[in-house]
């Protein structure tokens, strides 16, 4: 395998010999997999999916719980609850959001899947529901981490509508980091707005030693470009790979080739990804200083394609740094925990990649959780990224 | 200049397992002050703007057949670097279990030598390390710098004399674990840190940014020196307010140190201490750290063994 530093030297070498070494990793590679039947059952893991998102994020239109209608009910009742309460207390100073969690480094890792780049101005959006966190990209990549409020041991929610602020996503996961201490589990407090509006968290578990933030926040601007995700047919284009997109590439390519010497060639280019039902397959194609292929071939018994719908051909182009950034920094702990990602194309390429982080206790609080990490998906937090396809000039 | 001991085995344990990887964390390069009784290591008491950490051992926690002269009044420093050092006492003593029959049967002898490397016309000073093995011997030479001149040594001592000032209250942090991953974490988030000491056994560390304010407040910790009764109103307070409230009163001082300072000095919870104190010097003038060592078995202070570091005070604060 070539270092780092070979890479570099293959790099900067003269455009001759570059072109030479790219065009022997350009060969096609070929899934040498085949599947029987398209109509498989999907893996246990896209069911996972399809039912704790429906539950999420019944509209697709509105990410940000923002169904109003059907939950009505649920909020009156809230708010009657939440007047009796208050009638006790003294009702202007009830802070919009109280709130407790027991496991601070779910927290992290969900976060800091979404960190791609050092300095990140996120948005925090609180409802009754939970907490949508919210970074973006040059217009072209978003993502979402959706907290819900069963995540929390307690949500105390009083705002009207929906309150949201600014805060630095580096600032606010590093933060919660020093919250977090190995091999305990510590329990938090956030609370939001502080008497500066600002974010306030605050260890609770113990009485003689305490933990404490503030954290300035910030107006939020509005997020410049809307990216609304809509199906791009009657029957959505999707897939679901056990192991995040990359790794699964990395995967895919054979054994004796150089991984991150392909990537290399990929970096500051686009990937192109082709979903085609017959037969049923998904490819990469990225295209740089030279080109790669990636045949990935739906099959029943591979583990690395838990499921696979699609009805027609599309084919678009997405840059790679923003795929890289939709997987690449989705914690280890993440990873080994195996619970896959989920890809589906909408209406005009736009990607929405899916991924399940664990924020359970631990595993040893929570017997009832198998190996496998089928847990109540109250438990789990979710991440999406969209990210828009390429315009072709 | 004369300068020749034996490492007893408890010493070894000391060097090989405990001082020496806590004293590299601490810094690269120290001065090992040898006297007729004691030998110390120190770090940063001549130049400095780092943290001093001084390790003063008896020399019969370490040594057996201890032999020193020069004319200086049997008075030897030089600078060594501790890695290297670490590194001749660990490849001594995985000789001494691989061909060694029991503890007296190969002894470790430590001595300082002048030799000619080669390629060099100048003879240079080591501290040369010996173990016998079964068949073999095997010695390694240590690089040191010149011993200090007269002047210099003086300096140093005056330097030690002045380093031993002790806080008026010092508070005992239970877990300092605890205390190192937390502020191991809190590195991330900016390099400044507020630490404040009351004498009601309240320790408070705290770093703030216009953008953040990040802190923990560990409370009733065991104070020895000066103390006070905390008052109860202060009970419902915030940390902050609460130690505001004690440095107005008088009952606690505060210090802006640099967060990487104080994560060195937590490296020395390397060197297993018993117990470990913050305290802040008289008018503020540096975070005082005390480490306490108990004699094997019992929890009487040990006193042939003393580590204690002092934290550069970046800026005077309240006090």
């Amino acid at each position: 395998m070539l270092a780092p530093g070979d890479i570099r030297n293959c790099a900067s070498d003269s455009d001759h010999s570059t072109g030479s070494l790219i065009r022997k990793s350009s060969k096609m590679i070929k899934g040498k997999l085949k599947r029987s039947s398209q109509q498989q059952e999907c893996g246990l893991l896209s069911n996972v999916f399809d039912v704790s998102l429906q539950d999420m994020m019944a509209d697709s239109n509105h990410r940000s719980f923002s169904s109003q209608g059907e939950l009505a009910g649920k909020e009156n009742k809230e708010r009657e609850i939440g007047e009796e309460m208050s009638s006790s207390a003294v009702e202007a100073e009830a802070p919009d959001l109280v709130c407790q969690l027991d496991n601070v480094q779910g927290m992290v890792d969900a976060l800091s899947a979404v960190r791609w780049k050092r300095h990140q101005d996120a948005v925090v959006e609180l409802s009754e529901h939970g907490v949508v966190l919210i970074v973006e990209d040059t217009g072209c990549l978003q993502a979402k981490v959706y907290l819900q409020r069963e995540l929390f041991v307690r949500y105390d929610y009083h705002a009207e509508g929906r309150p949201r602020f600014g805060v630095s996503l580096g600032l606010f996961v590093d933060c919660l980091n020093s919250f977090s201490a190995p091999g305990r589990s510590s329990m938090i407090e956030i609370q939001y707005p502080g008497p500066d509006m600002q974010l306030l968290i605050k260890s609770v578990d113990s009485l003689d030693a305490c933990i404490y933030a503030e954290i300035r926040t910030r107006i939020p601007d509005t997020i410049s470009w809307d990216y609304n995700f809509e199906p791009a047919g009657s029957t959505p284009l999707t897939f679901t790979v056990k192991t995040p997109l990359l790794s699964s590439i990395k995967k895919m390519i054979l054994h004796g080739w150089n991984v991150h010497f392909c990537f290399k060639i990929l970096l500051g280019s686009s990937i192109q990804i082709n979903l085609q039902p017959d037969p049923p397959c998904i490819t990469f194609k990225g295209e740089g200083h030279g080109d790669l292929q990636i045949d990935f071939t739906y099959y029943v018994n591979t583990d690395l394609v838990i499921a696979f719908h699609c009805d027609c051909q599309v084919s678009y182009r997405y840059k790679y740094k923003f795929l890289r950034a939709t997987t690449s920094n989705l914690p280890s702990s993440v990873i080994k925990d195996n619970r896959g990602s989920k890809l589906t194309m909408g209406r005009g390429g736009m990607l929405k990649v899916q991924h399940l982080v664990s924020v359970a206790r631990s595993a040893t609080s929570h017997p009832h959780i198998d190996s496998a990490g089928h847990q109540q998906p109250s438990r789990i937090a979710y991440i999406e990224f969209f990210v828009k396809s390429e315009v072709d000039e | 200049m004369k300068f020749k001991a034996f490492l007893t085995e408890h010493g070894v344990n000391l060097f090989e397992r405990r001082f020496l990887p806590a004293l590299d964390k601490m810094g690269k390069i120290c001065h090992l002050f040898l006297t007729r009784d004691h030998a110390i290591f120190l770090h940063n008491l001549l130049n400095g703007d780092g943290v001093q950490c001084i390790a003063q051992f008896r020399k019969e926690a370490l040594f057996d057949d201890y032999r020193i002269s020069s004319q200086n009044e049997d008075r030897i420093a030089f600078a060594i670097d501790v890695s290297l050092l670490l590194r001749a006492v660990r490849s001594s003593v995985s000789i001494c279990t691989e061909f060694g029959n029991g503890p007296s049967a190969n002894r470790l002898q430590i001595k300082l030598v002048k030799k000619l490397p080669l390629n060099c016309t100048q003879p240079m000073p080591f501290l040369t390390f010996e173990t016998k093995g079964y068949k073999s011997a095997v010695i390694q030479d240590v690089p040191i710098s010149k011993p200090l001149s007269r002047a210099q040594v003086l300096e140093l001592q005056t330097a030690l004399e002045l380093a031993q000032d002790i806080p008026q209250t010092l508070v005992q942090v239970p877990d300092l674990n605890q205390l190192q991953n937390f502020v191991e974490r809190m590195k991330q988030v900016g390099d400044l840190l507020n630490v404040s000491i009351s004498k009601y056994g309240d320790l408070h560390v705290q770093i703030s940014t216009t953008l953040i304010t990040l802190g923990a407040e560990f409370r009733k910790l065991l104070v020895i020196g000066e103390q006070a009764e905390a008052p109860s109103d202060d009970r419902n307070q915030s940390a902050q307010t609460r130690s505001e409230r004690a440095i107005s009163r008088g009952d606690a001082q505060r210090v802006q140190v640099s967060v990487k300072h104080f994560s060195r000095s937590l490296h020395c919870h390397l060197a297993k201490p018993d117990c470990t104190f913050y305290g802040i010097a008289p008018h503020g003038s540096c975070l005082t750290v005390i480490f306490q060592f108990f004699i094997p078995g019992t929890h009487q202070t040990d006193k042939s063994i003393s580590l204690h570091c002092r934290l550069p005070v970046l800026d005077p604060g309240s006090s």
